[in-house]
C-alpha cells in the first residue's frame, strides 16, 4: 500500500505543509489584507497627529534700530516689507523697537522673541529667545523670511536695482543628474525610494527568518521532530521548512503589491473625480476633464520620478533578493533554533544573526545621499548586506552586471550557509536538555559526523 | 533460518568521547515481539534511531530484511519515540494524514484506513478537531494511529504505554497484539514496564552500556537466571540437614514457620549447582528430611533486569 517517496517529494509535502498551516492562520490574512491599509492609516494618522499637536508660534520682534520696520499712525511699528511676512495659521508676527520680559511675553501670548540689531548684516545671525522651542517647522519658516526681509534691506542700500528687479535677476541653480549610459535621473528622492525598499526588505527576512526559527522551536519543543525525522532526512525538513516559510512571505509581497495598486488607483480614481482636480486643471491652464492621475504626479517635482521608476524590475529584483537573503538568514535562523527548547533562550544567540542586518541597514541609510560611493557599491555586493543595500541603488539605475554578480555572490553564499546549518541542525535538533558549546557547533560545521541514513 | 528483520553486527555510535553503542550483534526475526531493554544511556535510543534512519551507525553492518539499510525501507517501519508530540496547529486527522503520506501511502487508502483506525481507538469525532483540544492519553493515541496507518511490517515503539490510563493501555496492546497476529508485523518494544514485557514479549535484547548484556527467549532467559534456585519447604532437624547438604548446594536463605506444630517447618532457598536438577536434589533430600513442596524459584523480568544489570556494572 506504500511505495517510497522520491526526496523531491518528500520535501514537497514538507514545503506545503508549512505553507497551508500558516497561510491559513487568521494572523496571517489579517496581517496581509491590512497590513497596507494599516500603514496607509498609521502615516495618514501620524501627519494629522504632528499637525494637531503643533502649537501656533506668535513671536514678538524687538527691532531696537528699526532695521526692518517703521513706525505707523497708531503707535504700532510696521514691517518694511510686509510681503516677507506671509499669513500663516501657525506663525504671526508682531513687531516693537523695546525688548519684552519674559512676564510680558508670557501675559501678551508670545512663544518668543527675535531680537534684531545692526550686527545682523554681517553675521547673518539673531537671538531667538524662546518660552517653549518652536517646531522645526515654524523655525524654517522664521529664518526664511528674516533672511528675505535682510536681503531686501541689503539690496535697497547697497545698489540701485528696486527689490522685484532684484527678484528678477536672483537665480537658483537646480542640478538635475542624468546618467549618461541610461539617460535615467537620479536624485535623493529616488535613493528615498529605495530606501523604504529596504526597510521592508529587512522587515520581511527578520520577520520570516524568526517564523522559521519558531517552526524549528515547535518542532524540537513538541518532541515532533524525532518522528518527522524518521521519513525525513534533516536536510530535506530544513529545506522544506524554509522554502514553505519563504513562499508564505512571497504571497504575502505579492498581496500586498496587489493591494497597494489597487489602493494606488483607487486614490488616482478618487482625485481625477474630485471637485480638486477641476481647480487643478484650471490653475495649471488645461482644459477641464484632459487631465488624470499621472499628469498630477507629473506636475509636482518631488513626486514625478515615481512614473519613471521601473517598477516591474524593482519588484523583481526585490523578490529575488528577498528569496535569497531570506534564505541565507532562514539558515542562520533555523540553526539558532535547533540549539535551544524554547523561544527565550535563543535571545542572545540572535545576536551574531542581527548585527549583520542592522549594520546593513545603517549601511543603507548612509547610501541614499551617495548612491555611487565606494561604501555603497561594496555593500551591495557584500552577500551578508546586499539584499538591503542594493535596494537602495537599484531606482537610480545600477548596472545589470552589478545586480548579476551580487545575485550570483548571494545565491553561492545562501547554499554554502543551508550547507552548513544543514550540518548543525541535524545533530543540534535532537538534543535536549543540554545547549551546545561553540566548539561543539565548530566541530560539527567543519568535521560533520556520518548523518542520517 | 528465515532471514531476520533486523540484523547488526558490529555496529558502533559515538558522540564526541561518548561511546553511545560498542560492537552490537543481535537479531530481530520476522512476526514476533521483542523486548529492547536496558537502563538509561544504555544506548537503547541509539540504537531505534540508526534502525529508523535518523543516524547511522559509525562502523559495522545494519541489515533490514536481509539487505543492508537504506532510506526506502524506511516506509516499511513506523516509529513511535519515546519523546514525541503532534504539531499544534493541524487538526488531528490532517496530520496523521500528512506523515502517511510522508511514509508514502496515497492519501484516499490513508483516509480510508484512517476512519477504521478511528473507530477502533474509540477517537470518532476528533477528525476535524485541534491538536491543542487533546488530552494527553487521547494524543498517546493519535500517534499511535500515525505509527501504524501504513501498516508498517516493524513496529518500533519506544515506551507507548506511558501516559495511557489502564483502560486505553488495554486498548493499545490488544490492537499491537492483533497487527502481529493478524499481518504478521514484527514489534520492537523499548520499555521500563518489566510487566508488559513478561505479558508482550516472546524475545529480549537487555542491553547495558552501550553492550549486548542478554538476550534470547523470554521464557529461556527467565529460566537461565534462575542459576538453580529452588524454593523448598522441609519438616526435621534443620541443622542435620544442612550439615549433610554441606557444600552440594548454596543455602541463600532459610526461615522458620511459626505455626506451633511439634516438628517445626523451614523454608529455604538453596542454589543447586549445575548438574544436580530438581529430581536429583529430591532424591537426595527425602532421605534426610520430609520435603513438603519444592518448586524452581521462576524470576521476574524485574529481577532479570537488576540481576543482570548489577553482574554487569564491575
Amino acid at each position: 500500500m506504500t511505495h517510497p517517496k522520491s526526496t523531491l517529494e518528500i520535501w514537497a509535502s514538507v514545503v506545503r505543509r508549512e505553507y497551508v498551516t500558516r497561510v491559513r492562520r487568521r494572523a496571517f490574512l489579517v496581517a496581509t489584507l491590512l497590513g497596507p491599509l494599516l500603514m496607509v492609516g498609521l502615516v495618514a494618522g501620524l501627519v494629522l497627529l504632528t499637525q494637531s499637536t503643533e502649537e501656533p508660534t506668535k513671536v514678538w520682534v524687538a527691532d531696537h534700530v528699526g532695521l526692518l520696520t517703521s513706525p505707523a499712525e497708531d503707535g504700532q511699528f510696521i514691517p518694511t516689507c510686509p510681503t516677507c511676512y506671509p499669513e500663516r495659521n501657525m506663525l504671526t508676527y508682531r513687531f516693537g523697537r523695546d525688548v519684552k520680559s519674559r512676564e510680558e511675553l508670557e501675559a501678551e501670548g508670545f512663544s518668543c522673541m527675535v531680537e534684531l540689531d545692526d550686527g545682523i548684516l554681517q553675521s547673518e545671525k539673531a537671538q531667538l529667545l524662546h518660552l517653549a522651542p518652536p517646531s522645526g517647522r515654524a523655525k524654517r519658516w522664521m529664518e526664511r523670511d528674516f533672511s528675505q526681509a535682510i536681503e531686501r534691506v541689503k539690496v535697497r542700500e547697497t545698489s540701485d536695482l528696486d527689490y522685484e528687479a532684484y527678484l528678477a535677476l536672483k537665480t537658483d541653480v537646480t542640478l538635475v543628474g542624468l546618467d549618461m549610459a541610461t539617460g535615467e535621473r537620479k536624485g535623493a528622492e529616488r535613493g528615498a525610494l529605495g530606501f523604504a525598499f529596504s526597510i521592508f526588505m529587512l522587515m520581511f527576512v527578520l520577520i520570516y527568518g524568526m517564523h522559521v526559527m519558531r517552526g524549528v522551536i515547535e518542532e524540537k519543543s513538541n518532541r515532533i521532530v524525532e518522528v518527522v525525522l524518521s521519513t525525513v532526512r534533516p536536510s530535506t525538513l530544513l529545506a522544506g521548512k524554509i522554502a514553505g516559510i519563504g513562499l508564505v512571505g512571497l504571497t504575502q509581497i505579492l498581496a500586498w503589491a496587489v493591494l497597494n495598486w489597487i489602493l494606488f488607483s483607487a486614490l488616482g480614481l478618487v482625485v481625477e473625480q474630485s471637485a480638486w482636480m477641476e481647480s487643478w486643471t484650471a490653475t495649471q491652464g488645461m482644459t477641464a476633464g484632459t487631465a488624470d492621475f499621472a499628469t498630477v504626479l507629473a506636475a509636482q517635482d518631488k513626486l514625478a520620478f515615481l512614473l519613471d521608476i521601473h517598477w516591474g524590475v524593482m519588484l523583481g529584483c526585490g523578490a529575488v533578493y528577498f528569496v535569497l537573503g531570506y534564505v541565507m538568514y532562514g539558515a542562520f535562523f533555523a540553526t539558532i533554533g535547533a540549539m535551544v527548547e524554547q523561544e527565550s533562550d535563543a535571545q542572545y544567540l540572535l545576536l551574531p544573526v542581527m548585527l549583520p542586518l542592522m549594520f546593513s541597514y545603517f549601511l543603507a541609510s548612509l547610501s541614499i545621499e551617495s548612491p555611487e560611493s565606494t561604501l555603497a557599491i561594496v555593500s551591495s555586493f557584500v552577500p551578508f548586506s546586499s539584499p538591503i543595500s542594493m535596494m537602495v541603488r537599484l531606482p537610480m539605475g545600477v548596472p545589470w552586471w552589478h545586480v548579476a554578480l551580487s545575485m550570483a555572490l548571494l545565491a553561492v553564499t545562501a547554499a554554502l550557509m543551508v550547507g552548513l546549518a544543514a550540518r548543525v541542525y541535524r545533530v543540534a535538533i535532537l538534543m535536549y536538555g543540554k545547549r551546545p558549546s561553540f566548539k561543539e557547533i565548530l566541530r560539527w560545521t567543519l568535521r560533520p559526523d556520518s548523518g542520517a541514513l | 533460518m528465515p532471514t531476520p528483520v533486523l540484523h547488526t553486527q558490529g555496529v558502533c555510535k559515538s558522540f564526541g568521547d561518548h561511546v553511545a553503542l560498542a560492537p552490537l550483534d543481535a537479531e530481530v526475526h520476522g512476526g514476533r515481539i521483542v523486548g529492547l531493554l536496558g537502563p538509561n544511556g544504555a544506548g537503547k535510543t541509539t540504537l531505534l534511531r540508526m534502525v529508523t534512519g535518523i543516524t547511522k551507525p559509525d562502523r559495522g553492518e545494519l541489515r533490514m530484511w536481509g539487505v543492508p539499510h537504506h532510506r526506502d525501507l524506511l516506509t516499511r517501519m513506523g516509529y513511535l519515540p519515546e519523546e514525541r508530540g503532534l504539531y499544534k496547529s493541524m487538526r488531528v486527522a490532517e496530520q496523521v494524514l500528512y506523515f502517511a503520506t510522508l511514509r508514502g501511502m496515497a492519501r484516499s487508502d490513508a483516509e480510508r484506513e484512517l476512519k477504521g483506525w478511528f473507530e477502533r481507538l474509540e477517537v470518532e469525532g476528533w477528525w476535524n478537531r485541534e491538536v491543542a483540544d487533546l488530552s494527553k492519553g487521547m494524543a498517546q493515541k493519535i500517534q499511535f494511529i500515525a505509527t501504524v496507518l501504513h501498516r508498517p511490517e516493524l513496529l518500533i515503539l519506544d515506551e507507548p504505554f506511558s501516559g495511557l490510563d489502564p483502560i486505553n493501555a488495554g486498548l493499545v496492546r490488544n490492537e499491537m497484539l492483533r497487527l502481529v497476529k493478524e499481518h504478521g508485523t514484527t514489534l520492537l518494544l523499548s520499555t521500563h514496564d518489566m510487566g508488559s514485557v513478561e505479558a508482550l514479549c516472546d524475545e529480549v535484547i537487555l542491553l547495558h552500556k552501550g553492550q549486548k548484556v542478554l538476550s534470547g527467549n523470554t521464557d529461556a532467559v527467565r529460566e537461565d537466571a534462575r542459576q538453580g534456585r529452588i524454593r523448598v519447604a522441609v519438616r526435621g532437624n534443620l541443622m542435620a540437614f544442612v550439615a549433610e547438604l554441606g557444600a552440594r548446594a548454596e543455602l541463600l536463605s532459610k526461615s522458620t514457620r511459626d505455626d506451633a506444630s511439634p516438628i517445626p517447618i523451614h523454608d529455604l532457598e538453596l542454589a543447586l549447582p549445575d548438574g544436580w536438577g530438581m529430581p536429583e536434589f529430591l532424591a537426595w533430600a527425602v532421605q534426610h528430611v520430609e520435603v513438603l513442596e519444592a518448586v524452581p524459584l521462576r524470576l521476574s523480568m524485574e529481577e532479570v533486569f537488576v540481576q543482570t544489570v548489577e553482574s554487569a556494572t564491575p
